[in-house]
């Protein structure tokens, strides 16, 4: 199904001869809360960021809250207290979450409480990582590949970040299992609106996830113009609160932007 | 159930009821030049208020008196012709030849069949148009698509820019009924929607229900549209074509035995993928992209009482990208039918039909290579009776049988692919309808149509049906046989009825039940190939419609001008629409990604035709609101249905310069779909995210736009060999119209964001040339 997206972003990509800026009267909804918990164990320090909706045309992407009491529970029965550092950020420089351990945040924020719970589960480990040239419609687009052995029998969930050349780490793609459950399997990253360029730096971070988080990000990525009736991406934190709680299995590998002759993955 | 049953027994009760000093005269009506059926003509008694008309097989039947009369037989664009009857004998049966008038007279006469018909049918909310009326009206890439012809008319909502689908009075975009012979068409539309299914050359007529829609439809709850094919010349052979931009067209039609039997094939193809062949690169110009119809047609007189016609249909349209990935979808239909007169009062037709859908698509990469394939199909068998029991009542029954059988979509991986195979199980059910009307004139200023339509749809296995919680997830499962595993029995009343005030004007009412048993499920704004078809079942149930209609017809100035006002209330049941982030692919669970809600529709519609003289044409308006309400989605509270459209208005004028010259134009403008935007913005993952308050809160612009078209067709009486060149401006003042307008980052600061949007198509000329000899 991904390629009849991808001609379908290209069919856009085609009409956007004709794109023209304009200006709509947007309403301001309510603020909402808005809560990011991407928890890894790629190192002991974890960042919680809290923040709230802002209308359409202001002139920033979100109001921080640093008024907000951030923690969160292991079943271990540990407790990790997530400090406020600014611009809506908690910390907490003592806390690597581990495998199968369950892991419940509480948010309060003024007199209204939002909880989440999260498994981590165990990595999945990739077997090689290279880049690909593909030449498309006279267009050549970089990508990375990432291949690896799908666990037989068990629904897997991944998602990806991506640093570029030191910046900082942004969503790519999520994936399942749900049409190569067991397989040896190709992950392939790219961006359409800002592809990679020959020589760039890049790394890689590949999380397990659970289903809720893969259905959070999957939503998001399927959002298009062609969609009836966009809307918010079910979260998993109770309360009516934007965002996501994870608490992912994840690594970083990194590569160089090569073209295609000079780096074939595997024989 | 009681109510049933005094329906049945006043409906028989009828047609025993015998008439007084008159025989019966049957027969058919055809053209002279072609053989070609003529479908509505009037036959009446001159000076007296008998008259009837052809039925969809050119048959009718008329109660004339003992001792004779003066016949006067017409039809739109033919010589009226006059016959003497001396003495009438029972049992006789006329073959009447109309001639065409071609341009010779001054006098155009454009649409209504029967003069007057608009206003003294009782039959509310119908429309119809043959091909010759429709062609010189300007289209997209100067393809003539009676589908978008339609779009044009009151009370039908347009598609979007370019499209052939449409929303009849706030219904959605899949429950209109689409028959080409008889067989319904699940996807009328070609490369995304640009086109419709229906070649211009090998359509005779459409006809359009959008309330008070008869008893022998079912299946559909916003409107039918049944489409006719061309029989075939039975006088001699005949070829016609165009040469356009897009795409070109051929037909072919002979008789096969001269009176007897004939033959039409017509065929068409797009040709824009050839310049693809033109490209150095390989990939390139191993792509495909085009689309092609076939129609053909086969009917065989075998006496005055049989009649057999076999028709078929066939379209495809392929895209490919090298050899990497083919995706091709299409329809194909077949009906076998058999006219049969038992006696000069009761006329039958027997139906068996089929038609499907399918879809596949072909992934071959280094990586996988697999297919994808989907099916929905249905066999149909029907018989329909007419029994003439004098001139000013006749019935209608029968019964219909249709299965259908959805294969979603499946994939097939080969070799050592990195995707799984999977299977979906096939889904199928057996729709059987009774259905019975009459149409009765118990006075000379009342007319009535009231029928009674019994669906049962069974759900039949084998296959596994799933249970599901409120929040979607399954809690049980169960394997069936085959075999019924429900019923869904539903009582469908129709009624139309008219009551004519004087000669020109009437007043008209409609009330009709429908219900629906096969449900597209679409979550884009345009419907694709890929969308899933699914059945009633356990969890689905049949969507219904209630619909109350009531009008004024009037017209002017010895019919040139007719006029009418309509106004409708629709309310719709067990309406579809989708959990937030609902899966629609391979989805074993998918019912439970569905929500069921109701919808309701009301309107009034305003149509002014001028149907005489050189200029013609028509401004119809709708003023109209269509909701829906979810009890999950927007908390609960009605919104606007997407194409909720306050106004919409389209003009249509047709000009004949000169012998040789005519000018078309259309305009339409409409309010913008109603839409989804954000009410605000968030960040995750240092990504812009959109908060959304209200479903289909905003509005879309306005649409409009204006296309013109210049027809030149030089004439030489003399010749059988005819030309014409079309020449044609879509979009003509280049108006942007929005097709789509989203939201995004601005590329320099992350921090701000903006709105734009995308135009299709601005402005475009089109020229065809047609011939015909």
């Amino acid at each position: 199904m991904r390629i009849l997206v991808y001609l379908l972003s290209v069919f856009l990509v085609c009409m956007s001869s004709c794109e023209e800026l304009i200006h709509v009267d947007l309403n301001t909804g309510d603020p909402r809360y808005v809560i990011e918990a991407d928890l890894d164990n790629i190192s002991s320090t974890q960042t919680i960021r809290v923040s709230q909706t802002v209308a359409f045309n202001a002139d920033k992407a979100s109001e921080p809250i640093d008024d907000a009491q951030v923690e969160v529970k292991s079943s271990g029965g540990q407790r990790y207290v997530f400090y406020p550092m600014g611009d809506g950020y908690y910390q907490n420089a003592n806390f690597t979450p581990k495998p199968n351990s369950t892991y419940y945040l509480s948010v309060k924020i003024d007199d209204e409480v939002f909880t989440a719970t999260e498994v981590m589960q165990p990595f999945i480990n990739v077997d090689s990582i290279g880049s690909l040239e593909e030449t498309i419609f006279n267009e050549t687009n970089y990508s990375v590949l990432v291949k690896f052995s799908d666990p037989l029998g068990q629904a897997d969930y991944y998602k990806y970040l991506v640093s570029i050349n030191q910046q900082p780490f942004r969503f790519f793609q999520a994936y399942s299992d749900k049409y190569n459950d067991g397989l040896y399997v190709t992950h392939q990253l790219t961006d359409f609106t800002k592809p990679f360029a020959l020589g760039d730096s890049i790394l890689v971070r590949r999380q397990i996830i659970t289903k809720p988080v893969f259905d959070y990000w999957n939503q998001i990525q399927m959002l298009n113009p062609g969609s009836a009736a966009p809307a918010n991406p079910k979260s998993n934190i109770s309360n009516g609160a934007f965002g996501y709680f994870s608490v992912s299995n994840s690594k970083d590998y990194g590569i160089t932007i090569r073209s295609y002759d000079q780096l074939k993955l595997r024989e | 159930m009681r109510f049933l049953f005094a329906f049945i027994f006043f409906f028989f009760s009828f047609l025993f009821v015998h008439a007084q000093q008159t025989t019966s005269i049957s027969g058919y009506v055809k053209d002279a030049l072609t053989g070609e059926l003529l479908i509505g003509a009037s036959v009446e008694v001159v000076d007296s208020p008998i008259k009837s008309s052809s039925n969809s097989y050119g048959y009718f039947v008329l109660d004339v008196p003992s001792m004779g009369g003066t016949l006067r037989v017409s039809y739109v664009g033919y010589q009226e012709l006059i016959i003497t009857l001396d003495s009438v004998a029972k049992g006789t049966r006329l073959q009447i030849e109309l001639t065409p008038l071609g341009k010779m007279l001054d006098e155009v006469v454009v649409s209504g069949k029967k003069e007057n018909k608009n206003v003294s049918s009782p039959q509310m909310g119908a429309l119809n148009f043959s091909m010759e009326e429709v062609k010189n009206i300007p289209v997209v890439f100067g393809e003539k698509d009676i589908m978008k012809t339609i779009q044009l008319l009151p009370g039908i909502g347009k598609g979007g820019e370019g499209s052939s689908s449409f929303y009849v009075r706030g219904g959605g975009g899949d429950q209109n009924l689409i028959l080409l012979d008889e067989a319904t068409v699940y996807n009328a539309s070609h490369l995304m929607g640009f086109f419709s299914t229906f070649n211009s050359d090998a359509i005779k007529d459409m006809e359009l229900f959008k309330g008070g829609i008869p008893a022998q439809y079912g299946g559909r709850i916003s409107s039918v549209v049944d489409i006719h094919m061309i029989d075939g010349n039975n006088k001699r052979f005949a070829a016609e074509g165009g040469l356009g931009l897009i795409a070109s067209r051929l037909k072919l039609e002979a008789p096969i035995v001269k009176d007897k039997s004939s033959f039409m094939i017509s065929g068409r193809r797009t040709y824009a993928d050839l310049f693809l062949k033109l490209s150095n690169d390989e990939t390139v110009n191993q792509s495909k992209l085009y689309f092609y119809d076939l129609n053909t047609k086969v009917n065989y007189r075998i006496n005055d009482k049989n009649t057999i016609y076999l028709s078929g249909y066939f379209g495809k349209d392929d895209l490919g990208y090298g050899k990497l990935f083919s995706f091709d979808w299409g329809n194909a239909t077949a009906t076998a039918r058999w006219n049969h007169v038992f006696n000069d009062k009761l006329f039958s037709n027997t139906s068996l039909i089929y038609s499907d859908f399918t879809y596949h698509v072909d992934v071959s990469t280094d990586e996988s290579t697999f297919q994808i394939a989907s099916k929905v199909e249905n066999f149909n068998f029907k018989e329909d009776l007419t029994y003439y029991a004098h001139n000013n009542s006749t019935f209608r029954f029968g019964l219909n049988v249709l299965r259908q059988r959805i294969s979603p979509a499946s994939l097939q991986a080969q070799g050592n692919s990195a995707v799984n195979s999977i299977d979906m199980e096939t889904r199928q059910g057996i729709e059987s309808a009774i259905y019975g009307s009459h149409e009765w004139k118990p006075t000379g200023w009342l007319s009535m149509i009231y029928g009674l339509r019994v669906t049962d749809f069974m759900v039949t296995g084998p296959g596994t049906f799933y249970t599901f919680d409120r929040e979607g997830d399954p809690i049980d499962e169960k394997y069936y046989g085959s075999g019924v595993i429900k019923h869904h029995l539903d009582v469908e009343p129709r009624l139309s009825l008219s009551a004519l005030l004087d000669t020109r004007q009437s007043i008209k009412a409609s009330y009709n039940r429908i219900v629906q048993n096969l449900h597209q499920l679409t979550n884009t704004t345009s419907s694709l190939p890929t969308d899933q078809y699914v059945l009633s079942s356990i969890n689905i149930k049949p969507q219904y419609a209630d619909q109350v209609a009531i009008g004024y017809f009037r017209n002017f100035d010895n019919n040139t001008y007719e006029t009418s006002v309509e106004t409708f209330y629709k309310y719709m049941g067990n309406q579809i629409d989708f959990r937030n982030g609902a899966d629609l692919q391979a989805n074993r669970y998918l019912e439970g990604d569905l929500l069921f809600g109701q919808g309701r529709a009301y309107g009034m519609e305003l149509f002014l035709r001028k149907v005489k003289g050189r200029f013609n044409g028509w401004i119809s308006y709708t003023l109209a609101k269509s909701e829906r309400q979810f009890e999950q989605i927007n908390d609960g509270v009605w919104f606007n249905a997407r194409q909720d459209r306050t106004h919409d208005i389209s003009v249509v004028g047709l000009y004949e310069l000169s012998k040789k010259w005519s000018l078309g134009a259309t305009f339409v403008y409409y309010t913008g779909n109603a839409i989804t935007f954000p009410s605000g913005k968030y960040q995750v993952d240092g990504k812009t995210l959109f908060y959304y308050t209200e479903r289909n809160g905003y509005r879309m612009p306005d649409y409009h736009r204006l296309d013109l078209s210049l027809t030149y067709e030089p004439r030489r009486e003399d010749k059988r060999w005819h030309s014409s060149w079309s020449f044609g401006l879509y979009n003509a003042y280049n108006r942007k119209n929005a097709y789509i307008i989203d939201f995004r980052e601005n590329e320099n600061n992350p921090n701000i964001t903006e709105a734009y949007k995308v135009a299709l198509f601005g402005i475009i000329p089109s020229v065809t040339w047609n011939f015909k000899f």
